[in-house]
């Protein structure tokens, strides 16, 4: 559990990490549209070169990104699997009894893999290179024109970085807890399904009791600070969009453009 | 020896930026039977030490010997059961734990994992939920139900329910009131004389010197002195330097020999201080 690293904030110092939260945000949004656009091996080629350089300018280690995807491909195994025995277009490559395999459906498994890893390779690089409260700052600055529409964007920024700020809480909890059931002999990795469950509940139950006590202490610590989400703020950290930040959103705005004349074009 | 730990490390994090050399060469013998203290600061690696103890962590480097189990980084027991099950750990605020709907259900969880039978583990429980001072009107009750002592009585209670020759706590007074304290320590000190090994983890000196043939002082993830709890005392400016306090009645007694007494620091109890302050006096 402590190798968790999918949403950890690493911090080291790089390029990306100095970049503009909003900008960082503003980019993956972009970025995550462009993996939808269709364009083909080549384009994939070039958003998967674009995304290597981020990764290298971020500093982070392969091995940390690796780590990010591990938890992820389960999921990805099972959604591969489903793709290539429900497509059921173009040409029939393998059948052995029921199972038919089609060309189409080798390549629509292959692009959803691709697909998959660019996001979470984009998503781990963001999150490993903002500090959570630098995210939700960003977040809450990209909503702030919503805000004359009545959205309650402190509320929705206040919530994002109380629970990005619980997660390694949680996780500390969960070790914690599945130590102490440990202790008192719950293996969690082996035994019957049955002595599975049985070593589930006994983590997740102590675990909720856990975070709503916490919740609730929250509440109360804000409350009897007289939190009031409407109050006026200043800020004490304050964005600056510098000349870099101009120049990669340029590169990111280059790079979704190709990728979406590239889709129309091919 | 019960529990032997030779040059035994521990990192955390290895290779990540997060990288925490918690034990730094750790030698260790913890005596069968003993009943000995473990105090340093918080972050010298006291916790980090007694999860070593029931193999919850494995050392980086080194060994750890829990009586017939060896545990070295790279050969793990094949069955941690059987040590789990040797060394019983209270984690601090162990009420955490409980999760079962009736407090006989959780007491009897332990038992049960390492495979005694309903009936058996029913019997254990209404054994020790009188131990830890509850009666067995208690059994049928939520844990949840209850004030947070006598939550952490239960916990205590499911883990002596395990029957551990070496029981290991961390910190098993905080947040109790003195009473709570009281009986909880005098009930560790019964089953250390009933034989089994207890390790206990505690920043009141005054506990320490009163129910603790030994001490271990960890400092900075190094095992710094390892003696008799008399000896630990006489060391005032050793003790002074890491900010530690004496025990009441030692720096009491200390204060005395200053003004002209001659009394032995090592007393523990208060009763024969007085008789030894009054005979002075009557001399």
């Amino acid at each position: 559990m402590n190798n968790m690293m999918f949403g950890k904030y690493i911090p080291i110092d790089s390029f990306i990490h100095r970049l503009d939260p909003r900008l960082k945000i503003g980019s993956l949004l972009l970025l995550l549209i462009a993996v939808f656009f269709d364009a083909g091996f080549l384009g994939y080629a070039l958003l998967g070169i674009f995304v290597i350089i981020m990764a290298l300018l971020s500093h982070i280690k392969v091995s940390q990104i690796l780590k990010a995807i591990k938890p992820m491909l389960f999921m990805m195994a099972f959604l591969m699997i489903f793709n290539l025995l429900f497509i059921q277009q173009g040409n029939l490559l393998v059948s052995i009894g029921f199972i038919k395999i089609y060309d189409q459906a080798v390549l629509q498994t292959l692009y959803i893999f691709i697909r998959l890893i660019l996001i979470i390779v984009m998503t781990t690089i963001l999150t490993a290179t903002t500090k959570p409260l630098d995210l939700t700052l960003g977040i809450e600055h990209l909503l702030s024109p919503f805000k004359r529409i009545g959205f309650p964007t402190h509320e929705v920024a206040m919530m994002i970085s109380i629970a990005l700020r619980f997660i390694p809480t949680l996780l500390e909890e969960t070790q914690r807890i599945m130590k102490a059931q440990a202790s008192r002999g719950v293996e969690f990795s082996e035994g019957s399904l049955k002595e599975k469950i049985l070593s589930i509940v006994s983590l997740i139950i102590p675990l909720f009791i856990s975070a709503f006590q916490r919740a609730e202490d929250l509440a109360n610590a804000m409350e009897s600070r007289n939190y009031n989400p409407e109050a006026k703020r200043t800020r004490y950290k304050q964005l600056i969009w510098k000349i870099s930040d101009t120049i990669s959103f340029a590169c990111v705005i280059m790079i979704c453009s190709v990728l979406v004349i590239m889709s129309f074009v091919l | 020896m019960s529990i032997t730990f030779k040059e035994v490390e521990h990192t955390y994090s290895v290779d990540t930026p997060f990288a925490y050399h918690a034990l730094k060469g750790v030698n260790l013998d913890i005596k069968k039977g003993s009943m000995t203290a473990l105090i340093g600061h918080t972050g010298s690696g006291k916790s980090t030490l007694i999860q070593h103890i029931n193999a919850l962590l494995l050392p980086t480097s080194g060994q750890v010997q829990i009586e017939d189990v060896l545990i070295t980084a790279t050969d793990k027991p094949s069955s941690l059961k059987s040590l789990r099950k040797k060394a019983g750990l209270v984690f601090q605020f162990p009420e955490y734990q409980l999760f079962e709907e009736t407090i006989l259900k959780d007491i009897i969880f332990g038992p049960k994992n390492f495979g005694v039978s309903e009936e058996e583990a029913i019997k254990i429980a209404k054994d020790m939920i009188q131990l830890v001072g509850l009666d067995e009107s208690y059994l049928e009750r939520s844990p949840f139900d209850l004030s947070g002592g006598q939550k952490r009585r239960i916990a205590i209670a499911g883990i002596l329910a395990m029957n551990p020759d070496i029981l290991i706590l961390d910190e098993p007074t905080a947040g109790l009131d003195p009473q709570g304290a009281k009986e909880m320590l005098q009930l560790f000190k019964k089953v250390n004389q009933e034989g089994k090994t207890v390790v206990l983890v505690s920043h009141d000196m005054n506990q320490v010197l009163e129910y603790c043939d030994d001490v271990v002082v960890m400092n900075h993830g190094r095992v710094e002195k390892h003696v008799t709890v008399a000896e630990l005392f006489k060391e005032t400016e050793y003790l002074t330097s890491l900010s530690i306090d004496l025990p009441i009645i030692t720096s009491f007694i200390l204060e005395l020999n200053k003004n002209g007494f001659h009394i032995d620091p090592s007393i523990k109890d208060i009763n024969v201080l007085v008789q030894e302050i009054g005979g002075q006096l009557n001399e």
